[in-house]
């Protein structure tokens, strides 16, 4: 699709056009745009050449983009307008790619359902009634719904891929380093990843082709260099050795999800890919959610101190400067953000914290070393990127509640975050009218390979250019 | 071991500088109940000797950059989000009567 529109300049003030109003026509059922940007100045600056030119793009709201509105989907910064321009914005810019959208996301990114945006919550394309999943939910659901070709996402613990899977779309989460982190707002710096949404692993290539790269701005960006990624899709899958997450795949409680997904491992054998089951230690599995919870709450707890009213954001009024902030932080955070703070605050107590957040960092090593063994024998990890199709937005059991359940298949995608290594999910199949999908993860700095596996399950299927329209 | 009722986690929410009403601090002790289970998950693996993981990689990515002011931002553009201001300060309460 971005290659086709990188070929056809004529068109490209109509479709940008189009893709803006569509966007706007589409808010009351989807809710996926906090603010909307008119590409009309974009259009006058575009530069000759670009592997985007004249594409239009959305860019999830925690990225921040000189001059325009940048929330995070928090009250507390639903003024803030930045005053430069993220990384990965400029070089959008200097690809050509004209942003239509700044998009709904979970307050401040923590959350999975895309229910906590001060907005209100987006709503899958799919079926309204469905949440888009979080907390890149609107990049997620403009995607989906063809409005934008391609649009950023960033992922914490599952943030790009879970929402791929609910909108039957491909979502990409690249290595730790791959793509500079400068100027989005954090959640949890050893844990958050910008990634994004395509339609296609073509385009998934190409987006990564602008956006990776060493960036002196983000001290933890890689200084590899950067392969071309189209060359993955000339690739054959014969030979390939890929593990099957038995853990996951034997907690996955609906049948359907299982037979489609013991379908598509059928095939990727006939294609010539070595597929085999592969279990890690139970324990370490089911401890995924609680490292996850700890490690991101605590960094998360720190990281937005700075959230007080005063420099930027939201303030209000108080006595004096403790009152302000307080007031501020107060009526400026959702109560789910509120309580997680409390608990992440919690497990960095002198007096806990040997045994929650150091333990927590112990457990994440040795859930990294367990993948890092996989990866000795496979090329690949894979397993359904949740049990289920996107539950409903009125469900009971909200996704950002905290479970007793252990819940390994909707909480397992974190290791790849854990590792940093890359990771995307693909459309795999339909339940009730409804996508969803398969996750591949591979060793650090192989996305060719992973691009590769995705491009012959994508050709397996035949979910190429997936979308629906907003009934 | 102090009790992890309502109160101690207004207090504790008291000194993150917000404040939770009695139902979210309710929700929280609830909760809590919960965490305890899943931590239980992480103590039941031996980490001994195991060291901390703190970020993905150990490769180095960081240099020593020359002492030259760079991505300088001008006063008006970092006042630019600031509510109250009044020549370049912050205006806040007064404090000393």
């Amino acid at each position: 699709m971005i290659k086709e529109m990188v070929n056809h300049p004529e068109d490209i003030a109509e479709r940008c056009q189009q893709a803006y109003e569509k966007a706007q026509a589409s808010q009351d059922k989807l809710n996926a745009v906090i603010t909307f940007v008119d590409p009309k100045e974009q259009l006058e600056k575009l530069p000759s050449q670009g592997l985007l030119r004249g594409v239009p793009i959305a860019i999830k709201d925690n990225v921040c983009t000189k001059g325009v509105r940048t929330t995070s989907g928090s009250k507390i910064l639903s003024n803030y307008v930045p005053v430069y321009d993220a990384t990965i914005t400029k070089k959008l810019e200097e690809a050509g790619a004209v942003c239509i959208a700044k998009t709904s996301m979970d307050e401040l990114a923590m959350g999975g359902t895309n229910l906590t945006s001060f907005i209100g919550p987006a709503h899958n394309p799919w079926d309204t009634d469905r949440i888009t999943g979080g907390s890149s939910g609107g990049s997620a659901a403009l995607v989906a719904a063809g409005i934008v070709p391609m649009a950023i996402g960033s992922d914490t613990g599952d943030s790009v891929r879970k929402p791929a899977s609910f909108c039957g779309i491909v979502g990409v989460k690249p290595t730790y380093g791959r793509i500079s982190r400068y100027g989005v707002i954090p959640y949890t710096s050893s844990l958050d990843h910008v990634g994004y949404f395509t339609r296609s692993v073509e385009d998934a290539c190409v987006s990564l082709q602008v956006l990776a790269g060493r960036d002196d701005l983000d001290l933890t960006s890689s200084n590899r260099p950067v392969p071309d990624y189209s060359q993955a899709l000339n690739e054959s899958v014969e030979g390939k050795k890929i593990a099957i997450l038995a853990n996951v795949v034997e907690s996955v409680s609906n049948p359907e999800t299982k037979d489609m997904f013991n379908k598509l491992v059928e095939k990727l054998k006939q294609a010539g890919a070595i597929v085999e089951e592969y279990h890690f230690d139970d324990k370490l599995m089911k401890a995924i959610l609680p490292t996850y919870f700890t490690i991101a709450n605590c960094e998360a707890a720190s990281n937005h101190s700075n959230l007080d009213g005063i420099r930027f954001g939201v303030r209000e009024d108080g006595a004096d400067m403790k009152e302000i902030m307080t007031n501020s932080r107060t009526k400026g955070f959702g109560p789910l953000i509120r309580r997680r703070f409390v608990i992440g605050s919690y497990g960095l107590f002198e007096e806990n914290q040997e045994r929650i957040f150091r333990k927590a960092q112990k457990v994440r090593r040795l859930i990294v070393n367990a993948m890092k063994d996989c990866f000795k024998e496979y090329d690949c990890i894979i397993a359904p990127a949740s049990s289920n199709i996107a539950p409903l937005i009125n469900d009971k059991n909200d996704g950002d509640k905290l479970s007793a359940d252990y819940l390994v298949a909707e909480n397992y995608m974190a290791m790849a975050n854990f590792s940093g290594d890359p990771s995307m999910t693909v459309p795999m199949g339909f339940e009730s009218g409804c996508p969803i999908g398969v996750n591949l993860t591979c060793n650090a700095w192989q996305e060719e390979t992973m691009f590769t596996i995705a491009k012959a399950i994508e050709d397996i299927t035949g979910y190429k250019d997936l979308q629906t329209e907003v009934k | 071991m102090v009790e992890k009722n309502k109160e101690y986690f207004q207090k504790l929410a008291d000194q993150l500088m917000f404040h939770l009403s009695d139902e979210e601090a309710e929700e929280l002790v609830k909760e809590f109940g919960t965490l305890e289970k899943q931590f239980s998950l992480m103590e039941e693996i031996d980490t001994d000797g195991v060291e901390e993981m703190i970020y993905p990689f150990e490769e180095p990515t960081t240099y020593i950059r020359k002492d030259v002011a760079d991505h300088v931002i001008t006063q008006d553009d970092a006042m630019a989000n600031v509510t109250k201001k009044l020549e370049g300060h912050f205006v806040l309460p007064k404090v000393v009567k």
